[in-house]
């Protein structure tokens, strides 16, 4: 018996052995590209990030002397993988920044190189937001994609409701409107108004952008109107409860795409999501884009975003290599072939935009080009060492708001008051 | 660890009384109890039925929406309220999901890596464990309390540490790594150190007086007797492992080694995840499990440890 | 404070009985034991115990993985001890684990005492019962959260029923969160330790039973005197295990409450997973999973003290 428990598995081994051997059986290994120069990128989620492989592609077919070998990092995880990589003294030569917290942790740090010459070869001025990476005078990122938040409508349930595109909104407009779109559709689903994500970005982060704060501060006054209206909203059954949101783990696609919110904000990535499920069929929403409503009615539109950047590892292989494509990907090219997979591109150029516009379904009124053009955009969380620990506070107490357990007016002292002992050490 | 021996010696001891006498009497009075007995059996039997059949029906829910789920479209998972069965079924997800990431790739880099490190566990576990429970050795307490600490000590804590010395030694992006942080844990030392704990040392002692050497007596009177434990040891690591994301995270970069729990959140984005096509390959990679727990179970069958031990 | 618990006299006297002089014997079994050690000894002493004590050591310095370590005394820990978030993280983590350890075993072994047996399709039964530890954790996370929701939940649509007018509101309240998730964990934990328990009643010789049935004995009785004390090297397993992964718990707390409402299911790990990768503090991250370990370790030496004082 015990014999042929024995064999038994020695057959295991070596089946598990034979089927996939010590080089793994997902693929092939990569093969060594003869005389070429191979430049390794660290990305998140390679097979459903299309403008990674967008600006690879571009970049190989107008340099052939380059192979580009993406790093791939699962979305989820991602700076903890990097951050531990590069604590063993990882050699990838370029790290893709997926926000400007991570980005102030490692330049701070002195694990990227000053790339300041790359930065002024794409032109300052070009670049949206280029401001917030810099530290000290130094640049050690460029930003390359420019991601902003924008109100999404859905147009068909506007039309029956009777109600005017949303132009120019205030927030009191705006919540005025959603309770009227509230209702029951014709096929019986409850429709809501609005729907506002579970992320506190959707409470604070414009709310600081808009009353030109600073969420490292330690003082959330500013955030009582926001919360106020968003706790309305919700009360009246104009926007899915948080409680229910949170713990359902619901998915904004599902609540824009099914028809169950008249309108979202959102961030510009989901353009390109949106315009690939109407492609494959699987979602049939008429939609269209307007301005993040606004505190006041005086015309301007300020909404925040958040910059994605790449940065040159400061034990990277191919140093020189790394500069040229991240000049290559920040200029104009890299632009041009990120909006054709409806990439909002961090390098502001009117011929960029046009193109993005002639986007295969995309709503080209001119509401929804308005809403491209927003004349301020705030940082959504300044670049310091302090927004990773300042992040995590206003997180737990947004979420006491919003289940209703902490008054507005409580919750936003308490968020002072962590903050400034927490993190700021007062 | 002190009370281990006293225990033991307990256990002989209602070892000793317990074997029954066999005398003819004894057997005429178990037979004439045997029919009433019989019935009242059944009767157990069908209650124990009803009880587990509830139970099973509370324990299989979320799997019901999990493989529901994995027959709907993405955008119809995470609905407000709930929705149990699909409006549409959608099967492709079935078919779709082995292009869409290569599943067969991950599948067997997954079973290589549970087979491996669950065969090494078992392995070094069951002779690390007879070292600590059947022969006496100055320091050895000492040294299974560093074993047992070591469990206490959250991986999240020595992670770095730990992947900086494996980067050193070149080993990271590569299934060796992960055999060789995960084949040698505690868990199986400790956990067949408790069964052997249970298993009489007067065996040990007849084997030794027979002539046998310890190496003897681990194979061929300990092994034999701990078949439940082995299987399920056996089981828990390969479910362990199969399942497990964090270390193949770190420690598998390369997309080629990936494990099956990986290539699932591959469908994770930015900011948002295809959970229709999560559910589908957490079903697929959930039979893989079904069948090694089937095949183990068998060895949970009542009564096969005292055979060997009346001899 | 780990030499405490071993004294010579009373280490088990497993091997050949030592006689006089017996130096060389001893020197035997030293080898032999290491021998039987050794070839799991070596992994785990290069990839977890050195490891785990870098850490310990990373504990008294500042540390942020890029540069090399500064020694800061016991500052990390003065932080720790002044620290909020380290003491509600603390808290939970001792209430999670008062409730998660007791219930998951009484459950385990009532479950492995009813599935020890032969039945027609037992195999599909014990298959059955492990089935939640192999549930995807999303779905397990969506389903009960859908159970546990205040307005329209069953459970709560239950509670009603029996006529508890104002039933909780599980994981939206910060009361009633942490017992939720405590809900959900025994849940999904208890066919794992019946697996545990499946094995160890295998151990316990039949002849047992029967002398103590035909002494008269009653199923409660036999189930106190012969099983329970049988059973006792796996239920000290099981205690251990259930404890140390009660104190390390983290992937179902992210995922179905991600620590709120507010810091209401913040549990030490998940702190010491913010602190230290997520915020790039080794340090201090590593200081708080001294005190894990330290608690973690106090708690099974006092369980050793009750196993053994109960064995008198």
């Amino acid at each position: 018996m015990k014999r042929r428990t024995f064999t038994a598995m020695a057959l295991a081994v070596t089946a598990g052995l034979g089927l996939s051997g010590c080089a793994g059986a997902a693929g092939t290994a990569p093969q060594a590209q003869d005389g070429k120069t191979t430049l390794t990128v660290s990305v998140w989620n390679y097979a459903g990030t299309p403008e990674f492989k967008a600006l690879f592609d571009g970049y190989e077919a107008s340099h052939p002397n380059v192979h580009i070998e993406p790093v791939d990092i699962l979305a989820d995880d991602y700076p903890q993988k990097v951050t531990t990589m590069l604590a063993g003294g990882d050699t990838t030569d370029v790290l893709t920044m997926k926000n400007v917290i991570d980005y102030a942790r490692y330049a701070n740090n002195g694990q990227l190189q000053e790339i300041n010459n790359v930065v002024d070869a794409v032109g300052k001025d070009k670049l949206a937001t280029l401001d917030a990476f810099n530290i000290n005078g130094k640049y050690y990122a460029a930003p390359y994609r420019q991601d902003f938040w924008l109100l999404y409508y859905n147009k068909d349930l506007f039309k029956a409701a009777g109600i005017d595109d949303p132009k120019d909104l205030t927030w009191d407009k705006y919540a005025e409107i959603a309770k009227k779109l509230s209702g029951t559709a014709p096929d019986g689903k409850k429709v809501y108004g609005t729907y506002q994500h579970i992320w506190r970005s959707v409470v604070e982060a414009i709310s600081a952008a808009q009353n030109g704060k600073d969420q490292n501060s330690g003082d959330y006054s500013y955030f009582k109107d926001q919360y106020t209206m968003a706790l309305d909203l919700q009360k009246s059954g104009a926007s899915l409860d948080y409680a229910t949101a949170k713990s359902q783990k619901t998915s904004y696609r599902t609540m824009f795409e099914s028809g169950q919110a008249a309108m979202m904000p959102m961030g510009t990535w989901y353009i390109a999501g949106l315009l690939q499920a109407k492609k494959d069929g699987k979602a049939n929403v008429n939609w269209g884009l307007a301005p993040m409503p606004q505190k006041d009615s005086n015309g301007k539109t300020t909404t925040f975003g958040s910059p994605t950047a790449f940065a040159v590892n400061k034990n990277a292989t191919h140093s020189d290599e790394a500069r040229k494509f991240i000049e290559w990907a920040a200029g104009e090219e890299g632009a041009k072939a990120i909006s054709k997979v409806g990439v909002v591109p961090a390098l502001q150029d009117d011929a960029v935009t046009d193109a993005y516009f002639k986007l295969d379904g995309m709503p080209t009124d001119t509401l929804s080009k308005k809403a491209f053009a927003p004349d301020s955009t705030a940082l959504e969380m300044p670049v310091s060492d302090k927004s990773a620990a300042t992040d995590k506070i206003l997180n737990q107490e947004h979420d006491l708001i919003m289940v209703g357990e902490k008054s507005v007016a409580d919750g936003i002292a308490e968020m002072g008051k962590r903050v400034k002992s927490e993190v700021l050490g007062q | 660890m002190t009370n281990m021996a006293e225990d033991l010696k307990a256990e002989s001891r209602l070892l000793g009384i317990g074997l029954p006498p066999n005398t003819a009497e004894e057997d005429r009075r178990t037979e004439r109890r045997r029919s009433p007995r019989e019935q009242k059996k059944r009767t157990t039997d069908l209650v124990i039925y009803a009880v587990l059949a509830v139970l099973v029906v509370a324990l299989m829910v979320p799997f019901i929406w999990m493989v529901s789920s994995s027959l709907k479209e993405n955008n119809q998972v995470l609905t407000v309220p709930i929705q149990w069965i699909p409006s549409e079924f959608v099967w492709s997800n079935y078919t779709d999901i082995w292009t869409r990431i290569p599943m067969m790739g991950y599948l067997q880099n997954s079973l290589y890596l549970a087979v491996i490190i669950t065969c090494l566990q078992v392995l070094t576990g069951s002779l690390a464990a007879y070292g600590f429970s059947k022969v006496r050795f100055p320091g050895r307490d000492v040294l299974f309390l560093c074993y047992i600490g070591t469990i206490a000590v959250p991986w999240q804590a020595y992670m770095v540490p730990q992947y900086i010395m494996m980067q050193n030694l070149g080993l990271t992006n590569s299934f060796n790594a992960l055999i060789l942080l995960q084949a040698f844990g505690a868990f199986g030392v400790f956990l067949m150190r408790q069964y052997y704990m249970t298993i009489p040392d007067e065996l040990c002692e007849a084997a030794r007086i027979d002539g046998l050497s310890e190496y003897g007596i681990w194979a061929r009177v300990i092994l034999p007797l701990s078949k439940p434990a082995l299987a399920s040891l056996a089981l828990l690591t390969f479910v362990n492992t199969w399942n497990d994301y964090m270390g193949p995270f770190i420690y598998l970069t390369s997309n080629r080694l990936w494990t099956v729990q990986l290539g699932l959140r591959s469908f994770v984005g930015q900011f948002d995840a295809e959970y229709a096509m999560i559910m589908t390959g957490s079903v697929i990679s959930v039979i893989p499990i079904l069948a090694i727990f089937l095949i183990g179970q068998r060895y949970f069958i009542q009564g096969i440890a005292t055979s060997g031990m009346k001899g | 404070m780990t030499t405490k618990t071993i004294t010579p006299a009373a280490a088990p006297a497993a091997a050949p009985a030592p006689g006089r002089g017996n130096r060389k014997q001893a020197r035997r079994n030293t080898l032999i034991g290491w021998t039987f050690i050794l070839p799991n000894f070596l992994g785990f002493l290069a990839f977890t115990l050195i490891p785990v004590l870098a850490a310990f050591a990373l504990s008294f310095m500042e540390w942020t993985s890029f540069s090399a370590p500064k020694w800061v005394g016991l500052a990390n820990f003065q932080r720790m001890l002044a620290s909020d978030s380290f003491w509600v993280a603390l808290r939970n983590t001792v209430v999670y684990a008062i409730g998660h350890v007791p219930l998951t075993m009484a459950l385990a072994l009532l479950l492995a005492m009813l599935l020890n047996r032969k039945l027609k399709g037992i195999g599909f039964f014990r298959v059955a019962i492990f089935f939640p530890y192999i549930t995807s954790l999303v779905a397990v996370a969506v389903v009960w959260n859908m159970l546990f929701s205040p307005d329209n939940g069953p459970i709560n649509q239950f509670l009603h029923a029996i006529g508890i007018a104002n039933a909780p509101g599980w994981t939206s309240s910060s009361d009633w969160a942490l017992p939720a998730v405590i809900i959900t964990s025994v849940w999904r934990d208890m066919g794992y330790y019946m697996v545990l328990y499946l094995a160890g009643l295998q151990a316990i010789p039949s002849e047992l039973y029967e002398a103590a049935e035909v002494d008269g004995a009653s199923a409660w009785q036999r189930f106190w005197n012969v099983t329970i004390p049988s059973l006792r090297p796996t239920t000290f397993f099981v205690v251990v295990m259930l404890t140390v992964s009660s104190f390390k718990v983290f992937d179902l707390i992210v995922v179905m409450t991600n620590g709120g409402p507010g810091r209401s299911t913040t549990v030490l790990s998940q702190l010491i997973y913010q602190e230290g990768i997520g915020e790039g503090k080794f340090g201090y991250s590593s200081a708080i999973s001294l005190v894990l370990f330290l608690i973690v370790l106090t708690v099974t030496v006092l369980q050793f003290k009750i196993q053994q004082r109960r064995e008198r």
